[in-house]
């Protein structure tokens, strides 16, 4: 592990920012925190940068305790939500800016940093403060200034939060690329999930001070643990009840179901139905067209599901009356998720 | 355990606090100790019996009576000014903006002697209203002249830069919903400068309460009619009556205070209505 | 909603608000220039080279001078540690800070009195070490710095407030010292509030009175500065020479107007 956390404790007066905290971290990938504002993950990365101190529990960079060694000495680039670009210095000075206070010669300063305003795409743009830069601009000088003094960490705090949705797009994969070739280990925080998975070669899952999960993206979406990842990507359902649907096996102390839309398959009732026999019947009280596929709301009992439908599809109406079949759902049992199969698909296989 | 004492990244906390806490200390606690041991040694009985006399209750009376007029005569000045600076052009606005600030820049004994020059019945105002009867210097109403000119920066600089942030589409909101001019000034714009207003108010009071340089030449100084409290505390220091001195001034910092405070309280009010929030 | 009916008042306030700048504000400085040259250019010119009022002058600028410099010491401490870190107490500390403004001049005077003077418990110290402050140049001193205190870190303060603690984290995270973010990241945002803190301050402890005159000895040509050496001259009936003095301070203090307004157009454009 490059960098690891020990059961590291954080708090502000009453509120819990980090209540031990421990994951490692391998060196050269990019990693993302995920969690809900207020999850304590920029309060993570704040701890590894040293701008904020643990209560408790150690920080490891490459081997080496850094809880005392002050920020400024840990080596690490930092890129800031508002990027804190030194308003009062021009695209070139902010780059140089770190070099500079390391007392590093003139030439070799001014060749790091035109290497670097090359690499972010910059030139031309060196005498412009950054009042006369765009945002996606602004993230480029910051990443730039982090990566100036050649560091072995890159921190990046919501990085794409100040930037508009249409340059966010661009920008997440150009910072991907950009990561990968520099092959500098980083860990970025975000509330996007969109943008983690995307982006994040490990994700970390954050709640309420804690870690929910590591893995790889796929791995999470997959194979969520706890309840809170579970219901925390796509449009989940909650279900009180689930026995209410046939053909799942019971576990004992569940305490709620979690469906995404992509686990279940609405049909109309005329429709060729493999597994119609461990379907129930539900009304559809609202339909969606969303690009790509119509997402309806379908009642049944006092549960609402949401599910999809592509284009090519019979279309279904409000108010119809359909059969819902559920594939597979997450069953939690105190804060624990365990995914559990319809029978049907079992017993299907066993007869084919 | 290791010692939980938070590193600052930024550097310079101790050096700076350091400094801070220790011309603070030299020039503001050390003399305010001193006062309040000095306090302490006196006699409750002697304090009361101080503050009681008549000719300071007069004092006190004459002090509050024409300081308050004076900064209620500024707060709607002050509101005139500031409206006439933020929203009209005319020629010679910014040699008008730039005076506003005059009173600050200018010595108050200055400011005295010139306004008694002016206002006594031979002076250029003074002979006019002296002929309709009207005596302004040495009376209470020259006090109160000498008080309006140190007051009137404090609501014009409260309520302009309110002004300057009130966006014009509010009005313009009101205006296409009908609403008429008066009504407008009313309901939009008089509740948006108001609290500011009053903050503007309440600093004039506290200054004008303790003005010393500019009224002691104006008033005359007649013990029970124009004598100021400030006035009473010098001449009891002149007689080398600290004890006097002391009780009187500390009715006067109960006041100030009093002031300050709900100056304060009615800014963090007006913060919490237009930022939200408990902030 | 151009109309007639505003016009009208538009040009009834702004008529109303320059009577009354004319009469409050223009009108007294006129007075102090008439005043002043009422018996000729001859009389003036005497009593503005008086040898006391030169003396006047230099203590004048002396406490000026010392009272603009602690003060900037202060202020800029003050504001960095104010803005930059979160403490316990922070508070009690600005309004501690806050203090001298609140108080009359003539209070400010008395605790000054009180804590230097024949009854302190430390006078006896300072008689022994020939220490002489109260009724002396360094009680003037004094009292001028502290009714000019906040006047520096007042105007810095709301500036840094707002600019947020970022910049600076960034810089020390690469690891500049104190001194060069201070010089380089901070200092640029409130040059102009810096500026403009120096000119009020400097104007205020000019004109300073009643403090001043509580610890003054009202020695003329030891421990007079010029607002007191104006009253001394108004209280003998000497108006003439009175206003000749305060002609001085009337043009102080236009200067320092003027420098105010530039400083004030340059910082709004410098943003």
């Amino acid at each position: 592990m490059y960098v690891e956390l020990k059961n590291i404790n954080k708090s502000f007066g009453d509120f819990k920012a980090s209540d031990n905290i421990s994951f490692g971290i391998e060196k050269g990938k990019l990693i993302g925190l995920l969690g809900p504002s207020g999850s304590g993950k920029t309060t993570i990365l704040r701890m590894i940068a040293g701008l904020e101190t643990p209560d408790s529990g150690e920080i490891i960079i490459d081997g080496k305790v850094i809880n005392n060694i002050p920020a400024s000495k840990r080596e690490i680039g930092f890129v800031f939500q508002n990027y804190a670009l030194f308003r009062y210095m021009t695209v070139y000075e902010n780059i140089a800016f770190g070099l500079r206070v390391r007392k590093n010669d003139k030439k070799s300063i001014d060749k790091r940093v035109k290497e670097l305003i090359n690499l972010v795409g910059l030139e031309g743009m060196e005498k412009r403060y950054p009042s006369q830069l765009s945002g996606g601009q602004k993230q480029r000088v910051a990443f730039a200034r982090a990566l100036a003094p050649n560091p072995q960490l890159l921190l990046l705090d919501e990085p794409f939060a100040a930037i508009d949705a249409k340059v966010r797009q661009e920008l997440r994969s150009w910072l991907k690329e950009m990561i990968l070739k520099l092959g500098v280990t980083s860990i970025f925080v975000t509330h996007d999930q969109d943008e983690a998975i995307e982006v994040a070669d490990e994700l970390i899952i954050t709640n309420n001070g804690k870690i929910e999960q590591t893995g790889t993206p796929l791995e999470i979406y997959q194979n969520p643990e706890t309840a809170f990842t579970a219901s925390f990507f796509g449009q989940t359902s909650i279900i009180g009840d689930y026995t209410r649907f046939k053909t799942f096996s019971k576990v004992e102390n569940a305490s709620s179901a979690i469906v995404r839309p992509e686990f279940i398959k609405i049909t109309k009732k005329g429709e060729v139905q493999k597994f119609r026999s461990s379907a129930v019947s539900g009304i559809v009280e609202r339909t969606l067209f969303r690009g790509s596929n119509i997402e309806l709301t379908v009642r049944v009992g006092d549960v609402l599901l949401t599910a999809r439908r592509a284009l090519d599809e019979p279309i279904i109406s409000v108010g119809e009356t359909v059969d819902v079949f559920i594939y597979r759902l997450f069953v939690t049992v105190g804060n624990k998720a365990r995914i559990i199969e319809n029978e049907s698909l079992r017993e299907n296989s066993i007869v084919i | 355990m290791k010692k939980a004492k938070s590193k600052r990244v930024i550097p310079g906390f101790g050096l700076s606090l350091g400094v801070t806490l220790s011309i603070l200390s030299i020039v503001v606690l050390i003399p305010l100790v001193s006062l309040v041991i000095y306090t302490a040694q006196m006699d409750l009985g002697d304090i009361i019996e101080t503050i009681t006399r008549p000719r300071v209750l007069a004092s006190f009376k004459v002090s509050f009576l024409t300081a308050l007029t004076a900064s209620l005569i500024n707060a709607v000045m002050g509101v005139i000014l500031a409206w006439v600076l933020v929203r009209y052009q005319f020629p010679g606005k910014r040699i008008l903006d730039g005076m506003i600030e005059l009173p600050f820049a200018l010595p108050t004994a200055v400011a005295g002697i010139s306004l008694t020059a002016l206002t006594t019945d031979t002076g250029l105002i003074g002979s006019v209203f002296d002929k309709i009867g009207i005596k302004i210097a040495y009376t209470k109403i020259g006090i109160t002249v000498a008080l309006i000119f140190i007051g009137i920066p404090f609501v014009v600089r409260a309520v302009q830069p309110i002004l300057e942030k009130l966006d014009s589409s509010y009005e313009e909101a009101a205006g296409m919903l009908g609403a008429n001019r008066k009504k407008i000034f009313r309901k939009i714009i008089l509740p948006e400068i108001f609290p500011a207003a009053l903050t503007g108010f309440g600093l004039a009071l506290g200054r004008c309460i303790g003005e010393y340089g500019s009224v002691v030449f104006i008033a005359g100084n007649m013990p029970y009619e124009t004598e100021i409290t400030p006035l009473i505390i010098m001449s009891e220091l002149q007689e080398y009556d600290y004890a006097s001195a002391t009780a009187i001034a500390l009715v006067m910092l109960i006041f100030s205070f009093a002031i300050l405070f709900a100056v304060n309280l009615a800014q963090a009010r007006n913060s919490r209505i237009i930022n939200g929030g408990s902030k | 909603m151009k109309n007639e009916g505003s016009k009208i008042v538009k040009w009834l306030l702004i008529g109303i608000s320059l009577l009354f700048a004319f009469l409050f504000l223009l009108l007294p400085l006129f007075t102090v220039i008439s005043e002043a040259l009422r018996n000729g250019w001859a009389a003036y010119k005497e009593a503005v080279t008086d040898e006391y009022t030169i003396s006047a002058i230099w203590l004048t600028v002396e406490a000026t001078v010392i009272a603009v410099l602690i003060n900037t010491i202060f202020g800029l401490f003050a504001a960095w540690s104010v803005t930059k870190f979160y403490f316990r107490g922070k508070k009690l500390m600005t309004t501690m800070i806050d203090i001298p403004v609140t108080v009359s001049p003539i209070i400010a005077g008395l605790i000054f009195l009180l804590t230097f003077g024949r009854q302190s418990p430390i006078y006896p110290y300072l008689q022994a070490a020939n220490i002489q402050i109260v009724f002396a140049v360094p009680g003037i001193v004094l009292a001028t710095v502290f009714v000019t205190f906040p006047f520096i870190s007042r105007e810095l303060i709301p500036v840094l407030e707002s600019q947020g603690t970022d910049e600076e984290e960034a810089a020390a995270l690469m690891g500049a010292s104190g001194l060069t973010i201070f010089r380089r990241v901070t200092f640029p945002h409130i040059k102009w509030a810096f500026l403009y803190g120096i000119v009020l301050c400097a104007a205020r402890a000019m004109g300073e009175f009643g403090a001043v005159s509580v610890l003054s000895g009202h020695l003329r040509g030891k421990t007079n500065t010029l607002p007191l050496h104006v009253e001394i001259l108004f209280n003998e009936f000497r108006y003439v020479p009175a206003f000749a003095v305060s002609s001085i301070l009337v043009m102080m203090a236009v200067v320092i107007l003027i420098i105010r307004s530039v400083v004030e157009y340059r910082g709004k454009g410098a943003e």
